[in-house]
């Protein structure tokens, strides 16, 4: 075979690998005007930190809604950011965590505890949520191993066009748009939503048969403890004030019991309604199931206070380098926020942040 | 180009041999299960064939099924109607679930309380929580009956694991919580689980 000839393969293989790999990203959804949560794993690549996080936050959606990382800079000159997602179960939890320590160590993990209640997979639909975000590495494949239910493979989630080929007849505009790139949707990782409905009624736990968490649940708990751990990394839990799903004191009795065992630190913010000033009529925008932006820099003030007087925490206010990068970060957050309020103002709902609009 | 041409032909029928089912996660809004064999998918089914073969199902044996002043309420059944019969509850929750635009809810009356959940834009009976000894089971138990009346109403096919007696037939499963040798919960739920 001829010099000529050799590279005439070469050039076509590549060929047809690109070809392929934008018609993956092509057909992968978007998530950027519906089911946004699913664009909270992957946004963390882009964030522009050659420098570590003072704290990283794990977890489902109880982390992304509760904690605003910009508030928590502004307030006490704390840098973090929110690896979380929806129905983040705990084995994505550690992995994310591990997968994240190849790019940073912070000096606290803060891990909302409510995760505790599943010790299996549960739905693919939620896996694809936090796992199609991950960069291709070891971890994400601990992790989709770990989480996959029975019928999901593999190798759907190392190349995503094998389970998405079929969305061809339904490809929109946004999949043009977003092929190569995609808006910034959040906050270092938070969930900003400003709309409130107030909690009107709280529903009953219903019995269980047995409170005690999983084996599979308890041992991703400890692979996170460990791992932050040997990484010199502080551990935090906390169970964020939602009404629902409900938190049963069984629960809450085995989690003191590891914190107290394992010497950490555990915030149950249930138990602080009045100290956070949290006003279930104001601060909640679905009755008490996620925190809306009051709420959630009620408890990032909280929390950011607590963490500073417990850890060695540096405040960073006063670096040229990180006020550049924050203002930036602040003038998105105050933006959106402004488009918020204005969309509630005007429509009745937020219109263009994947709110649905109030019924009649 | 020949080779080009069969590399080609291999990799469009190595996708399309991949094919699973046409609902992928982001078009699946509600993010129930969305394998061909989910159980909400067959439940949903067995409901369907059942709706052919009799149409007034409330009267079908094959489940088990709650009724309360004269209303059948079975699980996986559209709860339109059956709100219309049991009026206003007296309370009312509701909880979107996280991304996805499902939504459960949960309804309370007097004695029972109804949780639905969103198949294909309609609202079905989840579970069903009988919450005080005024309403019993179809077939008769109350809330503090003893598990020896249990176990003489349905028998001893049942599953039981830490207290609680779970019974299953078709697409319901009856389970009791028993404490002290005392029924203390009685629920109705539609079997989601393989």
């Amino acid at each position: 075979m001829d010099k000529k000839r050799i590279i005439l393969n070469i050039v076509v293989v590549c060929l047809i690998l690109f070809s392929l790999y934008i018609l993956q990203n092509l057909l992968m959804p978007k998530y950027v005007s519906a089911i946004v949560e699913g664009s909270l794993i992957e946004e963390y690549y882009n964030e522009k930190a050659d420098y570590n996080h003072d704290i990283i936050f794990i977890g489902d959606c109880e982390v992304y809604e509760s904690f605003s990382p910009i508030s928590l800079w502004k307030n006490y000159g704390i840098t973090s950011y929110i690896r979380g997602s929806a129905q983040q179960l705990i084995w994505q939890s550690y992995y994310l965590l591990e997968e994240t320590l190849k790019y940073e160590t912070p000096e606290i993990v803060v891990f909302n505890v409510l995760a505790m209640q599943y010790n299996e997979p549960q739905k693919e639909a939620y896996n694809r949520l936090t796992l199609d975000g991950m960069r291709m590495s070891a971890s994400k494949i601990r992790a989709v191993k770990a989480s996959m239910m029975e019928d999901e493979r593999l190798i759907d989630y190392i190349f995503p066009i094998l389970r998405y080929h079929s969305r061809w007849n339904e490809l929109t505009s946004e999949d043009f748009k977003y092929v190569f790139k995609k808006d910034k949707l959040f906050h270092n990782g938070y969930y900003m939503r400003v709309d409130v409905k107030p909690v009107t009624s709280i529903p009953r736990g219903r019995k269980l048969a047995n409170y005690q968490f999983g084996d599979t649940a308890y041992l991703y708990l400890d692979k996170i403890t460990k791992l932050c751990k040997d990484n010199g990394i502080e551990l935090v839990l906390v169970k964020v004030p939602s009404i629902y799903p409900v938190w049963y004191d069984q629960w809450e009795q085995q989690i003191e019991d590891y914190a107290s065992k394992n010497d950490l630190l555990y915030i149950n913010f249930l138990e602080l309604i009045d100290e956070v000033g949290i006003d279930y009529s104001k601060d909640t925008y679905d009755a008490g199931l996620h925190m809306n932006l009051t709420g959630a820099e009620k408890l990032s003030l909280y929390l950011g206070d607590v963490l500073t007087k417990t850890y060695d925490l540096t405040d960073k206010r006063t670096n040229k380098e990180y006020q550049e990068i924050w203002q930036e970060k602040i003038d998105f957050y105050e933006q959106m926020k402004a488009q918020q309020y204005y969309e509630l103002e005007k429509y009745g709902y937020l219109k263009s942040f994947g709110a649905k609009a109030p019924e009649d | 180009m020949k080779k080009l041409a069969i590399i080609l032909l291999v990799i469009a029928l190595f996708i399309a041999g991949c094919a699973q089912d046409d609902k992928t996660p982001a078009n699946n809004k509600d993010g129930q299960d969305i394998k061909s064999g989910s159980n909400l998918d067959k439940a949903d089914n067995k409901e369907d064939e059942k709706d052919k073969e009799d149409p007034d199902n409330n009267n079908n044996q094959t489940e088990y099924v709650f009724e309360t002043a004269g209303i059948t309420i079975a699980v996986n059944g559209e709860l339109g109607p059956i709100l219309e019969k049991l009026g206003e509850p007296l309370e009312y929750f509701e909880a979107p679930s996280c991304a996805f635009q499902g939504m459960e809810k949960i309804y309370t009356y007097n004695s029972f309380e109804i949780t639905s959940y969103e198949l294909d834009g309609k609202d079905c009976v989840l579970a069903i929580v009988l919450l005080d000894d005024t309403v019993a089971t179809k077939e008769g138990i109350y809330l503090y009956a003893s598990v020896d009346d249990l176990i003489k109403v349905y028998g001893d096919n049942y599953k039981e694991s830490f207290g609680l007696y779970e019974y299953e037939e078709g697409i319901s499963r009856l389970s009791f919580f028993v404490e002290d040798n005392k029924v203390t919960s009685i629920e109705y739920t539609l079997v989601t689980e393989e």
